[in-house]
């Protein structure tokens, strides 16, 4: 039952050449709960190359946020790294003082978030904002800067930007918010850019907006992209790699076309047969995913998916023993299912 | 039942829609603040028309500005239209005193996209789930009983009746809130993005849910998502509403399958599918600008600022055009606002030229 | 922004109305007889009656109120039946010992809340902030009055440091520090405690925010994030209690003005009242109340530079 579909011809589907910027080895975080540490991140192995998108897939509770705060040294207190590396260009993040942490954040590696509502700080200006970003790391007077971040707000396609600079957030509409928060991020031309859901608040005809506009700037400045996101069409249209991330483990980690037409991973295929798509015939019936988001105080003593898994079914190995990330017939594929082998190849279009 | 048929649910002969809405616009005064200078008021919805059946769904989809949630609480009669009028269930709402709305809203009630804002967290699922039937005056010996046959109804264990909305899931939350919306045999749900705060492997739950309660009590639902995929999943007919007008509407599959208004196109065309290889092919049709604000509405079709078609038709040069937003369009897409007219199989479109289909991928 | 001050004004119209209203009719239904205590216990009743038609108290409440009223819109308070000055000039003569007193210890409480609460917020948990938090209950807690007569102890009569009673009018403006400066503490710390509460809970809400998580992403440093960024979000709150506190801060100061025996409206008007001396008393009541309705618009168009949300365009 191994996927026997030929080379699809060169793609966009296929990752770049090159090493990996930012390379996460093992990483594991802790937050500290009622009856003894939670571990949110566990043993999470995955890098991303310069001009890549990759892809990290999740729900609530999956660990796909907590994994890139941590390689940032961002993870609330009291939540704590407990191993691993995050290695940007070489160099392990978590070995770092905090100033010099600091001064790669924003700079090297620099990170769009969610909500672009409660993202800008209403009381100062948009440029004011962005010329704070630039000060942090450059020695630059006042008006170079802010002449610097009416140039950023062009590059993100900002009408009027000489006007616009001296806008509150609230003059903002979404879309724009996020690109003014998509200016901040790119001000000091990181290596890496981690975008966490950055159009779930937005409407769908701006999501594409946004999303155009950061697989541009990836194309433009060559920086690895890193997008998190619940939404497997985003992930199809805009990813060259996806990770899927199930109770705060990968389950899946594999080439975009590979994860999709042979998923590895009964948690994936589950996904792809319960969201209706545009694609799906209107009156196919939904197979929901039953049960509940695994609750990362409480996962079970074997495979986190266990519980919901249609493959399951009671075995034993399912239930006591973590799986290893097994090495599939497709390089680079990986899958955290003891059972991988028994998955066939998925049809979207059931 | 037809596929043909003009409406996916004929009316048998001497019944009316369950809900109506006819002609209805509501208007906000613009805010003021301190005391500034008046403003124009704000069209949220602007002569909107539609009808519901019994056990029908009807989709209202929208972005952020385009008054579908102010249409969803108009219906309730949450907030009073300025002009029109909706019928539910042969009865004129907007006419009614408030103690008779109350007393209607026991046949209509509402589901909200966050089901933990809407539940007091003091109360247990029981009081919870029976509050409904204990504000419209049911008598005890009625009550008795429906917590649990109504928590059975929405997939909730009845023995999960005396705790608190905190200890339950996103997902189980929901269902307390629909449990809450059932617990009076309703006609109508009006259910305002009950999904979007939803885990994507809970959705379906619900989704499955919503279509099997269906089934059961032939409810009509006025569904109310910007999801356009999760829309067609669950609906008959479509109403897509831009700038507090319906600028098309139809039956899902002809709405979907051959969308003719060019906003309805372009919302499409910006839904990515999960699969790669389609996704690579896919036309994408790009918007101009951003959606305005409901106090500065476009002159003639409030679409025109943003409308690829517009700009294809005014390029041919066969009708007259005018420069505005930068591009030569065709005058009437400038000056005249469009009706929203049938283009047959109950499909209408509020456009001047909705046969100006371009290619489609 | 004219709109705006013009509602301002008829909110100060409509306040001073009200407040001298209900000023009138309390002190009426008060009991006591200012003619009885001008002439004290042992007046002949001609004596008193003549005394009470001087002063209109031979009318029904009411026509006392109408002319009261009558008198008041032409800007005549009356006058003080103890001293026979206007009562307006009166209370103006006293206001500015009063104002030094409030204003000096709001910068003081200012000073110390402040930075404490910031302290308090950023060393959330930790033993800072449990110091902090119960030094801010102890100054709650404490009665004013109290913590006027312990300082007097330790700081007038056992150190000798400050003088425990008055103050100077006439000497210069370091002799008038110096007498205001005990006072003025002891009224800063009670209202310290006050704002180095509030900030804490305003910086802790602050800091919970998105855009503070932006600004690490960014790798803006922790000091800049709190003094600046985070800052100014938290004044507004701040602002709010600084405002109530101002008013509070009177009420406070006619308690300090006694225990210390310093000038001011709030010993004048503790000695109006007990003398039943009603137009000192109102002309008091219409004064603070200005202040106060002045101080609110005032921080109304301060939120407005910090909050460009609240701005008037």
């Amino acid at each position: 039952m191994t996927a026997t579909s030929t080379q699809a011809a060169p793609s966009p589907g296929l990752a770049p050449a090159g090493g990996p910027v930012l390379d996460i080895r093992n990483l594991s975080t802790q937050f500290p709960g009622e009856d003894g540490p939670v571990t949110v991140v566990s043993d999470v192995s995955i890098s991303v190359s310069a001009g890549e998108t990759l892809a990290v897939v999740g729900e609530s509770g999956s660990g796909k946020t907590v994994t890139f705060l941590s390689s940032l040294g961002l993870v609330a207190k009291p939540g704590r790294v407990t191993g691993g590396q995050v290695l940007l260009e070489g160099t392990d993040l978590l070995k770092l003082p905090q100033g010099e942490l600091r001064r790669l954040r924003g700079q090297r590696i620099s990170m769009v978030f969610q909500d672009p509502l409660s993202g800008l700080n209403p009381v100062f200006t948009i440029g004011d904002q962005i010329v704070e970003v630039l000060r942090a790391h450059r020695r630059m007077s006042f008006r170079s800067a802010r002449e610097e971040s009416i140039r950023l707000l062009a590059r993100v396609h900002i009408p009027d930007p000489q006007r616009r600079i001296d806008d509150y957030p609230h003059q903002f509409s979404g879309g724009m918010r996020q690109r003014a928060l998509i200016a901040m991020a790119i001000a000091l031309a990181p290596k890496v850019l981690i975008a966490d859901e950055p159009t779930t608040a937005l409407d769908v005809t701006v999501q594409a907006q946004i999303l155009e506009l950061l697989t541009e700037l990836r194309d433009d400045t060559g920086m690895a992209l890193v997008l998190i996101t619940h939404d497997l069409g985003l992930v199809a249209r805009y990813a060259h790699r996806v990770c899927v991330m199930y109770g705060g483990r990968i389950a899946e980690l594999g080439a975009l076309d590979d994860v999709f037409t042979a998923p590895r991973h009964p948690y994936t295929i589950s996904l792809f047969r319960s969201i209706p798509h545009l694609d799906t015939p209107p009156e196919a019936e939904l197979t929901p995913i039953e049960g509940q988001p695994p609750n990362p105080a409480a996962l079970p003593p074997g495979c986190a998916f266990e519980p919901r898994c249609f493959q399951a079914r009671g075995r034993n190995d399912c239930k006591t023993i973590v799986p290893p990330r097994f090495a599939t017939t497709k390089p680079a594929h990986l899958s955290a299912c003891h059972h991988w082998r028994e998955l066939g190849d998925l049809s979207i279009q059931t | 039942m037809t596929a043909q048929a003009s409406h996916p649910f004929p009316l048998p002969a001497g019944q009316n829609p369950v809900l109506l809405i006819s002609n209805v616009t509501k208007t906000f005064a613009a805010r003021q603040w301190l005391l500034a200078r008046s403003q124009p008021p704000v069209r949220a919805v602007d002569d909107v028309s539609l009808e519901l059946r019994q056990g029908e769904t009807l989709g209202l989809v929208g972005e952020t500005g385009s008054g579908k949630s102010t249409l969803g609480r108009l219906v309730l009669r949450l907030i009073n239209p300025t002009s029109g009028t909706i019928r539910f269930d042969e009865t004129d709402i907007t006419k009614l005193s408030l103690a008779d709305v109350r007393r209607m809203r026991s046949r209509m009630q509402m589901v909200f996209q966050d089901p933990f804002g809407s539940l007091d967290p003091r109360m247990t699922v029981r009081s919870l789930v029976l509050e409904p039937m204990i504000v419209h005056g049911y008598p005890r010996s009625e009550i008795n009983g429906r917590a649990e046959t109504t928590m059975r109804q929405v997939g909730l264990d009845p023995q999960l009746a005396d705790r608190y909305p905190h200890e339950f899931s996103g997902g189980q939350r929901q269902r307390i809130g629909i449990a809450r919306a059932m617990v009076l045999d309703p006609k109508l749900l009006v259910l305002d993005e009950p999904v979007s705060a939803l885990d994507v492997s809970i959705q379906a739950q619900i989704l499955n849910l919503l279509r099997d309660i269906q089934r059961r009590t032939n409810i009509a639902y006025l569904f109310i998502a910007h999801d356009l995929a999760v829309v067609r999943h669950i609906s008959n007919r479509v109403a897509v509403m831009y700038l507090g007008r319906i600028v098309e509407t139809g039956p899902r599959d002809a709405l979907y399958g051959n969308p003719r208004h060019p906003y309805t196109v372009s919302l499409l065309s910006a839904v990515p599918v999960p699969d790669p290889a389609r996704e690579r092919t896919r036309k994408r049709v790009a918007l101009y600008g951003e959606i305005g604000s409901g106090n500065a509405v476009p002159s003639g079709c409030r679409f025109h600022p943003r409308c690829f078609r517009a700009r294809l038709v005014g390029a041919k040069g066969a009708v007259p055009t005018v420069t505005a937003s930068d591009a030569t369009l065709p005058a009437n897409c400038v000056h005249v606002n469009p009706e929203l007219k049938p283009i047959g199989g109950g499909h209408s479109a509020a456009c001047h030229y909705p046969d100006e289909v371009p290619a489609q991928a | 922004m004219l709109d705006y001050l013009g509602r301002c004004l008829v909110q100060l119209v409509v306040t001073l109305l009200g407040v001298v209203t209900v000023a009138f009719f309390l002190m009426r239904a008060v009991p006591g007889d200012p003619a009885q205590y001008m002439l004290g216990d042992y007046a002949t009743k001609e004596a008193l009656a003549v005394l009470r038609e001087q002063l209109g108290l031979d009318l029904p409440v009411y026509q006392q109120y109408l002319l009261f009223m009558q008198r008041a819109l032409t800007g005549d308070l009356g006058s003080s039946v103890v001293t026979g000055q206007p009562a307006m000039t009166e209370i103006m003569d006293s206001l500015p010992a009063s104002a030094a007193l409030a204003v000096t210890g709001l910068l003081i409480a200012i000073a110390i809340g402040v930075p404490l609460g910031i302290i308090s917020a950023v060393r959330q948990g930790t033993w800072v902030d449990v110091a902090v938090m119960m030094g801010a209950l102890a100054g709650i807690s404490f009665p004013v009055f109290w913590l006027g007569l312990v300082a007097i102890l330790v700081f007038a009569h056992k150190l000798s440091i400050f003088p425990a009673l008055g103050a100077s009018t006439s000497g210069g403006l370091l002799t008038q520090l110096y007498y205001l400066m005990l006072p003025a503490i002891v009224f800063g710390f009670s209202v310290a405690a006050y704002i180095a509460r509030l900030t804490r809970s305003a910086m802790l809400e602050v800091l919970g925010q998105d855009y503070v998580r932006v600004a690490r992403a960014m790798g803006i440093r922790e000091s800049r994030i709190i003094g600046r960024l985070a800052l100014r979000n938290a004044l507004i709150p701040i602002l709010a209690v600084i405002g109530v506190t101002f008013t509070l801060a009177f009420g406070n100061a006619i308690l300090i003005e006694v225990v210390f025996s310093r000038p001011g409206v709030g010993s004048t008007l503790l000695k109006a009242i007990l003398a039943r001396d009603y137009q000192l008393v109102q002309a008091g009541v219409l004064v603070l109340a200005a202040v106060v309705v002045v101080v609110n618009v005032s921080l109304d168009v301060i939120y407005g530079f910090i909050d460009p949300r609240l701005r008037v365009t």
